[in-house]
């Protein structure tokens, strides 16, 4: 079986065309039942609404459930490949927790409910996206200068590096001042900068008073070490003799309002794992491209360019796998 | 067919974990690993994973070598000990690692973010042009996000570095010089029992315990991995511990290195010893040689299947698998299962490895080798010394006020402002101090600058090369005195393994830029003899990199070394600065008294871009090209030759011999068609040889004849003159290359 880094996807990934998209399963019923406890609407619920809209699916304190929900749920299903490393971007830190042992199911719903739920009427500033990749999916240093003199300005942080792509954020004025300002780019037919809906300036330090919240709310968090070695998004590993504070403190205060950096989590694991195929857990399809462009970045697998992944995807032994997409789910899954 | 000992070794591990009685279940991490010992089961854990880590890194290495993909096999297996000296450490602390550290390496760089040491170890041994530090130009141990600079040497040669480096950490801090590392850092520089033997080592420690001794700041932990062996021969028994186990201000500590806990304890002993006392340490860690010298050494050819197995025995993977197992800490099964994932990982990144890109061309290979760009070194001349601190520096009477002077007098006051323009620089050599130098050419400068930045060292040019290097790589920028041009060849690797390489393997990552003065060449009247007359430059010519500058009069001088300065505060540049001693207190050319060797001192003179030459007259019958003493007496010969002869000839001074004026010297070539060239450096491997190539490459078409110092050393007196060239020879030749008898006079 191949060895297997597995991706765990944040908030924005369950969308419109997930809708319906769960099937039952034991874990998705604990799920749903943690949820019935605190009395709100339960995954299977939402998943199931007769529509999508942003009030119930996007918003965070529902939305968060539903990626965590549909990603773990996938993680039952794994079973043609050998998971050897975890980690996650974004919120998918903390389903990332639970995938890679750090955190049992129910204590990993009750970390992702509790910062979910600070988001229930409480948007703080916000996040935009820009590109720093060129059409081919190469690191384009213009954009990436972009984005490093945007940084610079007062107010202005770096929220994630997401492969080919940076995620800005700032306060609301700030927001505005990044969507008129930074010059329009287009990247595969969608022009940029865009703002995410309904996000905060997560992973930034105007995230703080989240932090603190948390760690109060969370004091009793029950986080132990890995099983599976558990890439950070500051570069780090947590292995099965990590520090149990150590990832309390990643996980409640480092993670929450310094930049998230997937790109260099994703380099980190394969350049310590070598896992011969990513796994791109849970809904919606939407790091794929990132973990090409990382790929690309580095010359992983002799990966130059767009074509050259595109051409890889088709071999027998696609490099990148996302479970969203049936004809790559197959490849994890027994049928 | 020799016995394939690394797959004994692979297969020893895995048999002896299943023998190993587990200890009862323990969870509490923050434990000691064992009764006694400040090492916790947390640290211990991370330390096997590291010492996992380097064994199979050399097993990889073996693999690939199989499959003719790996070019380095020179392993760490039986040191993996220094995994736990590391972890003692602090990953800041400038580390100057030997070629044997590859647990101190992996087990740093869990230390610190975004680091993949399998990988980056793993493209260094394949050669890939991707290998982070080197960039496949060899396969060293390095980072600067570990503050390793990547060390080739096979012997102990980078020990004068780290004892600069060391000595140093403070310095830098009291010049208001950001060193790079916190305050408190140690250096730490590892090496091994049969390299301790090493004139460098032994120098290099005598250095340390000689500043020491003075209440000298040494923050060095000097970390020797005994395991009995250089290569074949034995290290007698013993002979570590009475080399160096009682040597002046030097803490000694001896363990067994198979034990990583006894190996952590000893470590954070001597660790602490030098971090709070400023005092070196030196931490003697037996250990075991396994795998052999290399993957190319047949260790049974020197010693026997009974000693190769009683080294295999200690094991100290299996020591520290005892530890772990026996203490209830992980069970034999995770432990096994570990080892293989670490395998299959490093097997996993070693493909990885081989399909990354190899330099291509010469040009990539050289790119990084001595950047110099001569638009940046003009700028950086051209930025102005500040009026204010001139002032407060020479007083009321500036230099520029003073009547036309020699050389020596020049340098000193290039040099003072040089000083004034670098707060970072310091001067330092033999005698350089108080008494301003054999020749008094840093005369006043150590009371000007104050204390610490001109000062004497010790009687070692390799201490004083490496001090130089180790300054460097700590920001400062320094300027180290070899007080004759021999002395320097017993220290002259200090340049050419050490310091004009680092560029080199590190893609210009690291820098230590020094210019180093070297009164040079003979002529020296009244006192004679090799040593204080040497006119060997070959050593040097052919330093990749290396620039040299030779000049003949104060200003060309003062220009020179601005330039000098100013490609090493830009570009890191590693100069030589050769100052011709028979030149220094002249002042005269033609006549006695004529003083035209003495030259009016300049604040901002013209700039001497490096490699460029300069012509004096405008002669169209001949072209002498010489430097230093011989272009003042060509000089001479072209006045004899116009009045005597009339013959006009022009006379290039090169001012460098590295990178050699080119254009210059061809341009003034062709204006004649013929061409002497005088060089007081000796025949063979001189300067001239240079220049014929350089002309014949060119394809000029033109005369050319050389004279040249005899392939001899340079005896004592007056028979000195008999070996090296003489104005009547010059004269000769240039009559003879325009056609002319000697006693021919002008029409």
């Amino acid at each position: 079986m191949r060895r297997a880094l597995l991706v765990c996807p944040g908030r924005g990934s369950y969308g419109r065309d997930q809708l319906g998209s769960l099937s039952p399963s034991p874990i998705l019923a604990k799920v749903d039942s943690f949820r019935a406890g605190l009395g709100r609407p339960i995954v299977t619920e939402l998943d199931g609404a007769a529509r999508f809209t942003a009030k119930l699916h996007v918003a965070g304190e529902n939305a968060s459930i539903l990626t965590f929900a549909a990603t773990v749920a996938d993680t039952e299903r794994i079973a043609k490949v050998r998971p050897v490393v975890v980690t996650g971007n974004s919120m998918g830190w903390y389903t990332a927790l639970y995938v890679a042992g750090a955190l049992e199911l129910l204590e990993a719903a009750r970390l992702v409910e509790t910062l979910g739920a600070y988001q229930e009427k409480n948007v703080i500033g916000g996040q935009v996206l820009y590109p720093v990749a060129d059409e081919h999916w190469r690191p384009d240093s213009g954009l990436q200068a972009v984005v490093d003199a945007a940084c610079a300005e007062d107010g202005v942080h770096l929220s994630i590096r997401l492969g080919g792509t940076a995620v800005l954020a700032a306060d609301q004025e700030g927001v505005r001042h990044l969507l008129a300002t930074l010059p329009k780019v287009t990247r595969g037919g969608r022009e940029f900068p865009l703002q995410l809906p309904l996000h905060s300036a997560f992973h930034t330090p105007l995230m703080q008073g989240s932090s603190e919240r948390a760690l109060t709310d969370l004091a009793n968090l029950n986080l132990k070490a890995p099983v599976l070695p558990l890439v950070t998004g500051d570069g780090r590993v947590f292995r099965s003799h990590a520090s149990p504070e150590e990832i309390r403190d990643y996980t409640l205060t480092t993670q929450v309002v310094a930049p998230y950096d997937f790109t260099g989590a994703i380099a980190q694991a394969l350049g310590d794992y070598a896992p011969e195929v990513v796994v791109a857990l849970g809904p919606g399809d939407t790091l794929g491209a990132p973990i090409a462009q990382v790929m690309i970045a580095l010359g992983w697998r002799g990966l130059r360019d767009r074509a050259d992944f595109l051409e890889a995807q088709t071999c027998e032994q696609p490099p990148v796998l996302s479970m969203a997409r049936p004809d790559q789910r197959a490849y994890v899954v027994e049928a | 067919m020799a016995v394939n000992r690394a797959a004994i070794v692979d297969a020893r591990f895995t048999d002896a974990l299943a023998g190993m009685e587990p200890g009862g279940p323990r969870a509490d991490l923050d434990a000691p690993v064992r009764e006694g010992t400040a090492l916790t089961a947390r640290v211990a854990l991370e330390i096997f994973e590291s010492q996992l880590t380097s064994r199979h890194l050399d097993l990889e290495a073996r693999r690939l070598k199989g499959k003719g993909e790996s070019f380095y096999t020179i392993g760490s297996s039986g040191h993996e000990g220094n995994a736990a000296v590391a972890a003692a450490l602090s990953p800041t602390d400038p580390a100057f690692l030997h070629y044997r550290a590859g647990a101190f390496f992996v087990q740093r760089s869990r230390q610190v973010p975004h680091q993949t040491p399998i990988l980056d170890v793993l493209l260094g041994m394949v050669a890939s042009r991707d290998e982070p530090i080197a960039g496949g130009r060899h396969k060293v141990l390095g980072s600067r996000a570990l503050q390793i600079p990547p060390q080739t040497s096979t012997i102990a040669s980078h020990l004068p570095k780290a004892v600069g480096a060391a000595i140093s950490l403070s310095r830098a801090g009291r010049l208001g010089v950001e060193p790079g590392v916190p305050e408190d850092s140690i250096v730490v520089a590892s090496f091994g029992d049969a390299s301790a033997n090493h004139s460098t080592a032994t120098g290099a420690i005598n250095a340390a315990c000689w500043a020491a001794h003075q209440h000298l700041p040494m923050p060095l932990l000097l970390l020797c991995e005994d395991n009995g062996l250089g290569i074949s021969v034995a290290t007698p028994k013993g002979w570590i511990e009475s080399a160096y186990g009682h040597r002046p201000e030097l803490h000694y500590l001896q363990v067994d290195g198979l034990d990583i806990a006894a190996t952590y304890d000893a470590a954070l002993d001597a660790v602490d010893h030098v971090r709070q006392h400023r005092k070196p340490a030196f931490l003697h860690v037996k250990v075991v040689r396994l795998l052999g010298h290399a993957g190319s050494d047949v260790e049974q050819s020197y010693r026997t299947v009974e000693e190769i197995e009683a080294r295999e025995a200690q094991d100290p993977l299996v020591q520290t698998a005892r530890l772990l197992i026996e203490g209830g800490w992980m069970s034999s099964e995770a432990l096994a299962h570990r080892y293989e994932e670490i395998r299959e990982r490093t097997q996993a990144l070693g493909e990885e490895a081989t399909r990354r890109p190899k330099l291509q061309s010469a040009a990539e290979v050289m790119e990084v080798q001595a950047p110099l760009d001569p638009a940046s070194v003009a700028a950086e001349v051209s930025r102005p010394v500040s009026a204010a601190a001139r002032a407060g520096f020479w007083g009321e009477r500036l230099p520029e006020s003073d009547r036309p002077r020699h050389l020596a007098m020049q340098l000193n006051r290039g040099l003072g402002d040089l000083m004034i323009k670098y707060p970072q620089a310091i001067l330092f050599g033999e005698d350089v101090a108080k008494k301003g130098g054999v020749y008094h050419v840093t005369a006043a400068l150590s009371e000007r600058t104050g204390v610490g930045r001109v000062f004497n060292t010790l009687l070692d040019e390799q201490a004083i090369l490496g001090l130089a290097i180790g300054a460097g790589h700590m920001g400062l920028l320094p300027i180290p005195e070899i007080q004759y041009l021999a002395y320097l060849h017993n220290a002259e690797d200090q340049l050419r393994g050490e310091a004009a390489s680092l560029q080199f393997f590190s893609q210009g990552q690291f820098k230590n830029p020094m210019v180093v003065r070297i009164a040079s060449y003979a002529y020296q009247k009244g006192f004679g003899g090799h040593f204080h007359n040497d006119n060997s430059v070959a050593v040097l010519r052919d330093i990749p990199g290396l620039v040299i500058a030779s000049p003949s009069r104060g200003d060309d001088a003062v220009g020179c070394l601005r330039s000098c300065m100013a490609a090493a505060a830009v570009h890191g540049t590693v100069c030589a600065f050769l100052e011709p001693i028979a030149l220094y207190m002249t002042k005269d050319l033609y006549e006695p008294g004529d003083g035209r060797w003495c030259v009016p001192y300049e604040a901002e003179g013209p700039h001497v871009p490096i490699g460029s030459a300069r012509t004096w007259g405008d002669g169209e019958d001949l072209t002498i090209v010489s430097f230093a003493n011989g272009f003042w007496m060509s000089l001479r010969v072209a006045r004899r030759l116009e009045e005597t002869h009339g013959i006009r000839a022009r006379v290039v001074d090169l001012r460098w011999l590295n990178p050699l004026p080119a254009e210059d010297v061809l341009r003034e070539a062709q204006a004649t068609g013929r061409v002497l060239l005088v060089d007081e450096t000796r025949r063979t491997g001189g300067v001239s040889e240079g220049l014929c190539a350089l002309l014949v490459d060119a394809g000029f078409e033109g005369s050319v004849t050389r004279i040249a110092a005899r392939d001899s050393f340079i005896p004592l007196g007056d028979a000195a003159n008999l070996v090296l060239v003489q104005e009547p020879q010059i004269e000769a030749a240039a009559l003879a290359l325009c056609g002319k008898e000697p006693g021919e006079r002008r029409p």
